[in-house]
C-alpha cells in the first residue's frame, strides 16, 4: 500500500505540473494573441510612418521596413497648424477632464451618501441618457448650441464631452463613494466636522484613485473624439483627429505617411499620462466593484 | 446589490421618453425651409470648400478668394472641411441657417441639397459663363442652374500603354470583346492584374457604366430597371472576369491606385486627376508619360461610350451676401485667366470653351485627350437625383459582390438590389 502510495506521487505530481505547464502555455498563448492584435496595429503604424512615400504605397506591402526615413517626422515639426490643433486637444481635453471630476464627484457623492425622494430615479436618468445615438445628441447640441450663441467656442466642445463623460463618471464614483464606510463620515460628524468638509477632508481623498480614472476617462474621451469636435467647433478651435483628417486626408488620395507619424507623435501624450497613472487607474476602476 | 424592479424600469422609460421629447423640441427643423436671412446684397459672404485645406489646391483655391476679394472690395470667410464628411457637415450647417456664400459642391450631392431648398438658381449668371453643355449639365437639377460647374470631367479608363505593349496588345481595345482578349493577353505576363476594376462593396458602384454599356438605362423615368437583362448580362460578364483572375478580389480606387502606379495593373478606372495621384505614389517617374485615357469599350461598333461624369461646381446659398457669392462663383468657375491658372497648379480641366481653348490647357494632351475621348459622352449617375442615392449604390454594390464571390447569381442579386433601391426613391 505505502509502495503504491509512494509510487502513484511522482506521477501525481507529474500529472499536476503538466496541467500547470499546459494552463501556463495556454496563458501566454492568450497573451501572444491578444498582444497581437493590440501591438500589430501599433507596429504597422510605426513602420508606415518610417517608410518613404513611394514604397508606402509598394503592392504587396512590405511587413519589414527595407528603406527607413524620417521625413513624415520632420515634416509634422514643420507644420504650425497641427501645434495649434495639438494645443485646442490639450485645452479642451484637460478642461473637460477636470470639469467631469469636478460634478460628477459631487454628483456621485450625493447619490451615494444621502437618501432623498426621487434619488434612484435620478440616478437612472443621469444613465438614461447613455442610451441615445450620438448622432441625435450632436443634431440636438448644435442646434442649442447655435441658438445660444456658443456654437465654434470651446465652451460648446467642453460642455459637449462633459456631457457624454458624466453618466459614467457618476457611476465609476457613486461605486467608490459607497465603498467609503458611513461611520467614517459618522465620526467626523461627532468631531464637528460639517457635511461639506466631510466631503473634502475624508471622501474625496479616500476615492483619489476614482477621481483619477475618472479623470483619465474624460480626458481619453476627449482627446480621442471626431465628429463633436469637427461639428461644434470653428476651424480655429478644431482639435487633432478632426485636424488630422483636414491634413491628410483628402478627396483624391491619403498621406498615409505622414497621417501614421502624427497620429504616432499624438498618442505619446496620452501613453505618457495612462503609464503615469496607471496603477490610480486600474485601482479606481475595480474599486467600486465590490463593496466593503 | 442594485437591482432594476419594475417600478424603476417604469420610472427610467418614462424619464427617457421625457428626454426624447425634449430633445426632439430642441431639434432643428427638419424641413430645412424657412425664408432667405440676411440681407442678399451684402458684400461679406462665407466660401465654404474642402478644396481650401488640401494640400495639393489649398494654395490656388485661396489665390482665387484673395484675388476676388481685393478686385472687388469684398470679404471673403473661408471655411473648409474635410471632403469624406463634407457632406454632412454642409447639411446639418444650411439646415441650421450657419452656412451662407459660396459652397464648392460634388456633382454627385447636388440633388440632395437641392432637396432643401436653399439653394439659388444661377441660371441668369451661367448664361454669360461661356461653359460647354456637358459642365452646364453638370450644374443642373430640376430644370434649375444650382450650380456654375467649376471643374468637369469623368471616371474612365486608363492603361498603361508599356504593359500593353509588352503583351502584345495592338491599339487600344474599343469593344468589350476586344477589351476581354486584351486582359487575357496581359494576363500572361506575371504578376500583372490585367484590369484592377472595383471589386470592394465601397467602390463597386463602378459597375454601373458597364451596366449602361450592356444596354441598361439604370433609370427609365422613375423606374429603377437594375436587373433588367442588360444589367444581369454586365454583371455575368463582370463575374466571368473576375473566375478568370483578369481582375482581382478586394480591390478599391485605393487600391487600383497604388497596382497601377507600381506597373502592376494594366488598366483601372478613375477621374482626370488620377494622373497627379499616381505621379505621386509611383516610383517609376516616366509612368505617367505612359498612361493613356480611353473610351469605355463598348458592345458593339457605333455604340456610345459610357462613363460617368465627375465634377465640382459652386452653389450659393440664397441670403446674406448672395449676390455677391454669384459674382464670386462666376468669377472663380469662368474667368479665363483664373481658370488656365488654375488648370496650371491643379490639372483640374476647366468648363468654359475659352478656358479649354487656353494654351495653358490645350497644350495639356493628356487632359485634351481625356476630354475628347470620355468626358465628351460622360453622363450623371441617374440615382444622383435622390437624396438616398448613396445608399442605392451600397445596395446595388453589396449585391454585385455577393454574385462575385458565388452567393447569388446575377439575376437575383440584381432583383434584391432593385427592390432595396425602390424604397430609397425619395
Amino acid at each position: 500500500m505505502t509502495a503504491t502510495l509512494s509510487a502513484s506521487m511522482p506521477r501525481a505530481r507529474t500529472r499536476r505540473g503538466r496541467r500547470v505547464n499546459r494552463s501556463r502555455a495556454a496563458a501566454w498563448i492568450a497573451v501572444a494573441v491578444i498582444g497581437f492584435f493590440g501591438l500589430a496595429p501599433v507596429y504597422w503604424l510605426v513602420v508606415t510612418a518610417l517608410t518613404p512615400d513611394e514604397k508606402a504605397f509598394s503592392f504587396p506591402p512590405s511587413l519589414i521596413p527595407t528603406e527607413i526615413t524620417f521625413e513624415h517626422f520632420t515634416r509634422l515639426a514643420e507644420n504650425r497648424q497641427l501645434f495649434g490643433y495639438l494645443l485646442n486637444s490639450v485645452i479642451v481635453s484637460v478642461i473637460t477632464a477636470v470639469l467631469s471630476v469636478l460634478v460628477s464627484a459631487y454628483m456621485a457623492y450625493a447619490f451615494s451618501k444621502f437618501r432623498y425622494r426621487g434619488r434612484r430615479s435620478l440616478m437612472h436618468l443621469v444613465l438614461a441618457s447613455q442610451l441615445f445615438p450620438q448622432a441625435l445628441l450632436l443634431v440636438t447640441l448644435y442646434a442649442v448650441f447655435s441658438a445660444s450663441g456658443l456654437l465654434g467656442s470651446y465652451t460648446a466642445l467642453i460642455l459637449s464631452f462633459t456631457t457624454f463623460t458624466l453618466p459614467l463618471c457618476v457611476w465609476m464614483l457613486k461605486g467608490i463613494f459607497d465603498t467609503v464606510p458611513s461611520t467614517l463620515m459618522e465620526a467626523a460628524a461627532i468631531d464637528g466636522a460639517s457635511r461639506w468638509r466631510t466631503l473634502h477632508t475624508i471622501a474625496l481623498p479616500l476615492a483619489a484613485p476614482g477621481l483619477i480614472a475618472a479623470g483619465l476617462f474624460a480626458f481619453v474621451r476627449a482627446w480621442n473624439d471626431f465628429i463633436f469636435a469637427l461639428t461644434l467647433a470653428d476651424p480655429a478651435r478644431q482639435t487633432l483627429p478632426p485636424g488630422l483628417v483636414h491634413t491628410y486626408l483628402g478627396e483624391f488620395q491619403t498621406a498615409w505617411p505622414d497621417l501614421m507619424a502624427a497620429s504616432f507623435v499624438v498618442s505619446l501624450p496620452v501613453i505618457a499620462a495612462f503609464m503615469f497613472l496607471q496603477r490610480y487607474l486600474v485601482g479606481g476602476l475595480t474599486a467600486g466593484a465590490v463593496k466593503g | 446589490m442594485n437591482t432594476l424592479n419594475r417600478r424603476d424600469a417604469l420610472r427610467l422609460l418614462g424619464l427617457s421618453t421625457l428626454g426624447v421629447a425634449a430633445l426632439a423640441a430642441c431639434a432643428p427643423d427638419a424641413s430645412g425651409g424657412g425664408a432667405p436671412q440676411g440681407d442678399t446684397a451684402a458684400k461679406t459672404f462665407g466660401f465654404t470648400s474642402w478644396s481650401l485645406n488640401e494640400e495639393a489646391q489649398k494654395a490656388a483655391v485661396q489665390a482665387i478668394v484673395d484675388d476676388y476679394a481685393k478686385k472687388n472690395g469684398v470679404t471673403i470667410t473661408p471655411t473648409s472641411f474635410p471632403y469624406n464628411e463634407y457632406l454632412n457637415q454642409v447639411t446639418l450647417k444650411l439646415r441650421g441657417n450657419q452656412l451662407t456664400g459660396a459652397i464648392q459642391l460634388d456633382v454627385a450631392w447636388l440633388g440632395a441639397m437641392a432637396a432643401m431648398g436653399k439653394l439659388r438658381d444661377l441660371g441668369p449668371v451661367a448664361g454669360k459663363g461661356g461653359y460647354t453643355d456637358v459642365a452646364l449639365a453638370s450644374g443642373q437639377v430640376g430644370g434649375k442652374q444650382l450650380g456654375l460647374p467649376w471643374t468637369t470631367g469623368s471616371i474612365g479608363l486608363i492603361a498603361n500603354t508599356e504593359l500593353l505593349e509588352k503583351a502584345g496588345v495592338d491599339g487600344m481595345p474599343a469593344t468589350v470583346e476586344e477589351f476581354e482578349a486584351a486582359l487575357r493577353k496581359i494576363a500572361k505576363l506575371d504578376g500583372v492584374v490585367p484590369y484592377a476594376a472595383a471589386t470592394k462593396a465601397a467602390q463597386l458602384k463602378d459597375i454601373l457604366p458597364w451596366m449602361r454599356t450592356f444596354g441598361s438605362p439604370l433609370l427609365d423615368g422613375e423606374e429603377i430597371t437594375v436587373g433588367d437583362e442588360p444589367s444581369v448580362a454586365a454583371v455575368e460578364w463582370y463575374k466571368k472576369l473576375f473566375d478568370a483572375k483578369l481582375i482581382a478580389p478586394d480591390v478599391d480606387r485605393f487600391d487600383a491606385r497604388a497596382l497601377f502606379a507600381q506597373g502592376k495593373a494594366a488598366f483601372y478606372d478613375d477621374a482626370i486627376i488620377a494622373r497627379g495621384v499616381v505621379e505621386s505614389q509611383a516610383p517609376d517617374k516616366t509612368l505617367t508619360t505612359k498612361m493613356a485615357p480611353l473610351a469605355r469599350p463598348v458592345l458593339k461598333a457605333g455604340d456610345t461610350p459610357q462613363a460617368l461624369l465627375w465634377g465640382h461646381v459652386i452653389a450659393v446659398v440664397e441670403g446674406e451676401g448672395a449676390d455677391a457669392a454669384a459674382e464670386f462663383a462666376s468669377f472663380a468657375t469662368s474667368d479665363t485667366a483664373t481658370v488656365a491658372s488654375f488648370f496650371e497648379k491643379v490639372k483640374l480641366p476647366p468648363t468654359t470653351t475659352a478656358g479649354l481653348a487656353d494654351p495653358k490647357v490645350a497644350g495639356d494632351t493628356f487632359t485634351t485627350e481625356w476630354t475628347e475621348k470620355i468626358t465628351k459622352t460622360a453622363s450623371a449617375n441617374p440615382f444622383w437625383r435622390y437624396a438616398g442615392y448613396a445608399q442605392i449604390e451600397t445596395a446595388i454594390a453589396e449585391q454585385v459582390q455577393a454574385v462575385l464571390v458565388g452567393d447569388a447569381s446575377a439575376k437575383d442579386a440584381l432583383a434584391k438590389a432593385a427592390e432595396t433601391a425602390k424604397g430609397l426613391q425619395k
